[in-house]
């Protein structure tokens, strides 16, 4: 389970990521009229991820193979294609409202698989999916924390008045 | 004299329609919710019938209106001035104001019509667990009325934020972290945007907090076979509902370092313990809040005595340059005793004394024997009723003002001292209580306690009384007065 959802997500995520030079200039900015500051991209992206953070949805994936193949395909079409598509374009308050909500969902779904006295998923153990849990809060100890000492103190070329006036956010 | 209404603080007729939106919303919801206060100390002090479900609703109602609304009318105090030094969006502001008033509207109809009466704090399990009194649905719904309008407040801090990065480079420079130890504080470093820049990071931590508490709180609504930890739950809530309310006094008060300066002629200066003063402050906000957890013995012993010491601490640094800054400022000044004038002085009395109380509450041994009493009531009306709003009314009375006004009124000077004597009658009357060992949030009162209600609710009349003077004449006045939007009178 640990790795399913923290190693084979973020890897096939990643591929998606990888995608976005593939996909010709024309079909793109196309797609980018679809897509005001990021926005389009980002809910689709987020609703995808809403689904593949049930564990029913990841449980079905290892025992139907017709599920794990939606998987292959839509965590780097619907998720990592959107997430690295639109965040260009995505604005400092559509990135904060996104990024904040980022954290609270690890936060909230590892103290869920810690606290859950069944197995969310039938296929892994109790043990598995509290030490996911641990693991889940430690992540999102860590992104808010780097967030943090990003705002602190870190350097905001894009945003500082000189860049230029046309950009969003 | 210093010009009272700079150039910068003209609004454009959009803005001022939108920062009119939140100033009328938030004294008729102040009268209303006060209206509520008195209604619950009318049935304490056995003047009048209520049962105890009804108590309890209307006692949600006071609570959840009360906090929102004094964070409603902090964040305008906080907007007008911050938009002078960076970039604001007037649309977020705006979606804020419509986000609060939905999440408002969830809030009453899980309250009046679902009968939720589980308190502001909606504290794990309560919500869930009514003894069929209100069904899990008007819980979910008022939980769902919170995380909306914490949303709208999320937006609010992510576009100031926003503002400070672009204008200052990050929150730190905004902070004036650079100079705490070295280098030479910029004296025109504005102290709106460090205020600003202090609230921004707490109450975006706290809004997080909250958001994670009650989505967890939702899930186990849905399937209580998820039992959450009480007390660590507890723990987040009271993270979350004490930056919160905290946070309205640190908006409040840009009001104080913008505008006494302006009523008493004097330059009111940057500097290095101010910055230390805000800094730390940023920091202890966050850990104090375990003073809510000194009766919970299973918390770590560390955390209880950490609440202690912080709360000791928490507030002074702020509290210790505003007033000493605030004194020297005043000390024989040619100060224009005006209504704004009066009340920023009357705020600062109310925050200075409403913190005594609370910092004797927060001492472990004393808390073991007060908490649950009207002692802490008592603490959080002295320094919300007569620090908190007075700074908001300040704001107010100065945006209807003019240039040329020589007087005041001797109606504003009736409504001023009513306020003050209601008030503080009215907070005596809870410390009194909690002196005498009267629980808070109980619906019904012992024959011997009935007299401190009953004064409480004369006095709670003349406050009501004189906050409706001051909101006929606030709206009057910001229908009347152009005077943000014209250019100022020529002169002075
Ligand atoms: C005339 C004005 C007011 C009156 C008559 C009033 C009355 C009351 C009463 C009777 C209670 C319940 C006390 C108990 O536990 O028995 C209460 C609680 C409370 N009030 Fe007020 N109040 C007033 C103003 C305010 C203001 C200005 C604020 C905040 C800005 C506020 C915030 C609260 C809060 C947060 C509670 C706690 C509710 C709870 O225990 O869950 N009140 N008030
Ligand atoms: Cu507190």
């Amino acid at each position: 389970m640990t790795a399913q959802m923290l190693v084979q997500i973020p890897l096939l995520l990643m591929a998606g990521i990888l995608l976005v030079p593939v996909i010709p200039t024309r079909l793109r900015a196309r797609a980018a009229r679809w897509d005001q500051g990021g926005v389009s991209g980002l809910v689709l992206a987020t609703l995808a991820m809403a689904f593949w953070m049930l564990p029913r949805s990841l449980d079905a994936s290892t025992t139907d193979p017709l599920v794990a193949l939606a998987k292959f395909l839509t965590v780097p079409l619907l998720i990592g294609l959107p997430l690295a598509f639109s965040w260009p374009r995505a604005g400092f308050i559509v990135r904060g409202v996104f990024l904040t909500e980022f954290v609270a969902t690890f936060f909230r779904l590892g103290w869920l698989y810690r606290v859950s006295p069944i197995r969310l998923c039938n296929n892994y153990g109790l043990g598995d999916q509290q030490r996911l849990g641990n693991y889940m809060l430690w992540i999102g100890g860590g992104l808010l924390a780097w967030l943090a000492l990003k705002l602190l103190a870190g350097n905001f070329k894009s945003l500082s008045p000189s860049s230029s006036p046309g950009a969003p956010g | 004299m210093s010009i009272l209404y700079p150039q910068n603080e003209m609004l454009e007729s959009r803005e001022r329609m939108v920062l009119n939106l939140y100033l009328v919303t938030s004294l008729v919801l102040f009268l209303v919710m006060m209206v509520l206060g008195l209604l619950m100390r009318l049935a304490q002090g056995a003047w009048m019938d209520m049962s105890p479900t009804l108590f309890y609703q209307v006692m949600t109602a006071h609570g959840a209106g009360m906090v929102g609304t004094a964070a409603l009318a902090s964040s305008a105090v906080m907007w007008f001035f911050l938009r002078k030094y960076v970039p604001l969006k007037t649309s977020i502001f705006l979606a804020n104001y419509v986000l609060f008033m939905i999440g408002a509207v969830l809030l009453l109809v899980a309250i009046f019509i679902g009968k939720f009466a589980g308190a502001w704090t909606f504290l794990y399990p309560l919500p869930v667990q009514s003894l069929g009194v209100w069904s899990v649905g008007s819980a979910v719904l008022f939980m769902v009325g919170f995380l909306i309008i914490g949303v709208g407040f999320l937006l609010f801090y992510l576009d100031a934020m926003r503002g400070v990065i672009r204008v200052y480079g990050n929150l730190g420079r905004g902070l004036g972290l650079q100079w705490l130890f070295s280098g030479t504080v910029d004296p025109d470093h504005p102290k709106t945007v460090v205020a600003s820049t202090m609230v921004i990071i707490v109450n975006s931590l706290g809004i997080l907090g909250g958001a994670v508490v009650i989505v967890m709180s939702l899930i186990n609504a849905y399937d209580p076979e998820i039992a959450l930890n009480a007390l660590f739950a507890k723990n987040l809530i009271y993270f979350f509902g004490h930056v919160f309310i905290n946070i309205t006094i640190y908006m409040a008060v840009i009001g104080v370092y913008e505008l006494l300066p302006r009523y008493t002629g004097r330059r009111w200066g940057m500097s290095r313990p101010f910055l230390w003063a805000w800094a730390a402050s940023t920091l202890m906000v966050m850990i104090v809040y375990p003073h809510h957890l000194l009766m919970d013995f299973a918390m770590p012993r560390w955390m209880a005595v950490t609440g202690q010491v912080i709360s000791y601490t928490s507030g002074l640094p702020v509290f210790t340059v505003t007033a000493y800054g605030a004194l020297t400022n005043i000390h024989r000044s040619r100060m224009r005793w005006r209504i704004p004038a009066m009340l920023l002085i009357l705020s600062m009395f109310g925050w200075a004394a409403g913190i005594v109380p609370a910092i004797i509450d927060a001492t472990i041994s004393v808390n073991h024997v007060m908490h649950n009493t009207l002692w802490v009531p008592g603490h959080f009306h002295f320094y919300l009723l007569l620090g908190v709003l007075p700074m908001q009314f300040a704001f107010m009375y100065h945006l209807i003002g003019r240039d040329t006004d020589r007087s005041v009124s001797r109606s504003d000077r009736l409504g001023f001292w009513m306020y003050l004597s209601g008030g503080l009658a009215f907070v005596f009357m809870f410390l009194a209580g909690g002196h005498a060992s009267v629980p808070r949030r109980w619906a019904t009162h012992f024959p011997g306690w009935q007299v401190y209600d009953q004064v409480a609710s004369l006095s709670a009349a003349l406050v009501i009384v004189a906050l409706s003077l001051f909101t006929v004449r606030i709206c009057l006045g910001l229908m009347h007065t152009p005077s943000s939007a014209e250019p100022a009178p020529a002169g002075d």
